[in-house]
């Protein structure tokens, strides 16, 4: 078996990576803004329970918590797996990986957010402009700006995770791989799974780059 | 009637007693100095008038309407709380624009946001917003005409000097027609060669007969701009009059030893 013999092999499972990945992006992003917004609440209880939230979703492993996310209606309701339809298991690997990832920005916009002046929210204000009009057409664009580095590091990171999604038997490109190499006795779909990533980061970063190109037409003094 | 009237107005920051008992008016088209050593509250007192900080006690009344009385005890809409809001306007020492947007948009931003909103309340159709859209860009370039920057409008603030940062400031500022327009010290922030520029610009507003309240260190600007002049000193207004009085006939120890203090350029 050549090369292109198990790039073709490993192509469905590098469509299943590529739809956690975006998925995950697509709702991680947004519920990471909710969480930041729990987390600097001025009422304590609500700021305390999202500290914790973001503490354990920071201090367990992701692995562990696709488990506990996959096995966790059967534990806790009784529900049986198979009747959660077969789409249960893809279901579960992308609200585990969402969990997990929105604490993971919901840090990173806390940070940017508070490292905005006063003065810009005061300039909006004495402009008459109501607090959702300040947030997201003065502050917001500002934040993602300055935290475009930071949360670039970790979407590069979450391609690579796709493949812990192999723990609780999602059959992704990761799965495929370890699957031929032991049909194969060869380590060369390892190898080819391994490029797959590599490009595939190679293209997220040069996203990520002509992104901040493109924001960087302005400087923030 | 004066347009502006403040009485009883008081604030504190915790034990720290910034304001005490400031009470003063203010005739349309007049423009006040507020001066004073550093930590005299002359500053936390326009911001006051700007709501950017909450008084503890007094009132503020605008042409004869109440804008602010620290006994009310209902609460009010968010129109009326904007409509106080932009009776005033106010222009930073580090002058605040959004650096995300060019100079048009610094200017027709929140105008914008505003007419949408008000038309759309008034179930106004597409046309009537566009056309009231249009009549904010042509009033942007008016002003940026009148404040000398209309070869600036599609530049982004970082690539202004702060002179002409300034000055964009300014031109945002008036874009929604404040009845009384406030400045922070707008000059400390410059480069003293740029002083000259905003300054001027400040002194062009003036003879369209506008109500201006000025904080600044600029002792020379404040005695040829303003009709009315109040030295602040530890939170209350310690001296009060117009420019020649306050300038040339100083009462208080206090305010002799200010303005030799300024006339050394210590406090410039």
């Amino acid at each position: 078996m050549n090369f292109f013999e198990i790039l073709a092999l490993l192509g469905n499972g590098c469509l299943v990576s590529l739809s956690v990945f975006l998925l995950t992006l697509l709702f991680a992003l947004p519920l990471g803004l909710l969480i930041c917004f729990g987390r600097m609440a001025r009422f304590r209880p609500l700021s305390v329970l999202f500290r914790f939230y973001i503490s354990v979703m920071r201090g367990t492993p992701l692995m562990l918590q696709l488990f506990v996310v996959y096995y966790g209606p059967y534990y806790l309701f009784r529900i049986r797996l198979s009747e959660l339809g077969s789409n249960w298991l893809f279901l579960a690997v992308i609200i585990g990986f969402t969990l997990n990832y929105a604490a993971y920005f919901a840090e990173i916009y806390r940070a940017g957010i508070s490292a905005m002046s006063a003065g810009q929210y005061e300039a909006a204000r004495v402009l008459g402009m109501t607090r959702s009009q300040t947030f997201f057409l003065i502050i917001l664009p500002q934040v993602f700006r300055n935290i475009l580095p930071a949360l670039g590091n970790e979407i590069i990171t979450l391609v690579k995770d796709t493949s812990i999604a192999f723990a609780i038997g999602l059959i992704e490109m990761f799965t495929r791989a370890k699957l031929l190499a032991s049909e194969q006795v060869s380590l060369l779909p390892y190898l080819v799974a391994g490029c797959i990533y590599y490009f595939f980061n190679l293209a997220v970063s040069f996203t990520l780059s002509q992104a901040e190109k493109r924001l960087s037409r302005y400087r923030i003094k | 009637m004066p347009l502006l009237e403040v009485s009883g107005l008081s604030k504190a920051f915790g034990d720290n007693t910034v304001l005490r008992d400031i009470s003063f008016s203010l005739d349309r088209g007049q423009v006040l100095s507020l001066i004073g050593s550093s930590g005299s509250g002359k500053t936390t007192l326009l911001r006051c008038l700007n709501f950017l900080e909450q008084p503890d006690g007094g009132r503020i009344a605008v042409d004869g309407r109440t804008v602010f009385d620290a006994t009310a005890t209902q609460k009010l809409s968010r129109a009326q709380r904007r409509e106080n809001q932009l009776t005033f306007g106010l222009v930073f020492q580090s002058f605040n624009l959004f650096p995300q947007y060019t100079v048009m948009r610094n200017l027709t931003l929140a105008a914008e946001l505003a007419e949408k909103e008000r038309l759309r309340a008034a179930r106004a159709s597409r046309e009537e917003i566009r056309a009231a859209c249009a009549a904010v860009q042509e009033r942007a370039l008016d002003l940026l005409a009148q404040v000398g920057l209309s070869d600036k409008a599609e530049v982004y603030p970082c690539d202004l000097s702060g002179g002409q940062c300034q000055r964009a400031a300014i031109a945002r500022a008036l874009m929604l027609s404040p009845q009384i327009l406030c400045f922070d010290e707008p000059t400390s922030a410059l480069d003293p060669e740029l002083t000259g520029e905003v300054l001027r610009v400040i002194r062009a507003l003036r003879s369209d007969e506008r109500t201006m309240i000025i904080v600044t260190h600029e002792m020379e600007f404040a005695r040829h701009v303003s009709d009315k002049i109040i030295f602040m000193a530890d939170g209350v207004i310690a001296e009060a009059g117009s420019p020649d009085e306050l300038f040339g006939a100083p009462q208080s120890e206090k305010l002799r030893a200010f303005l030799a203090h300024s006339r050394h350029g210590e406090e410039a």
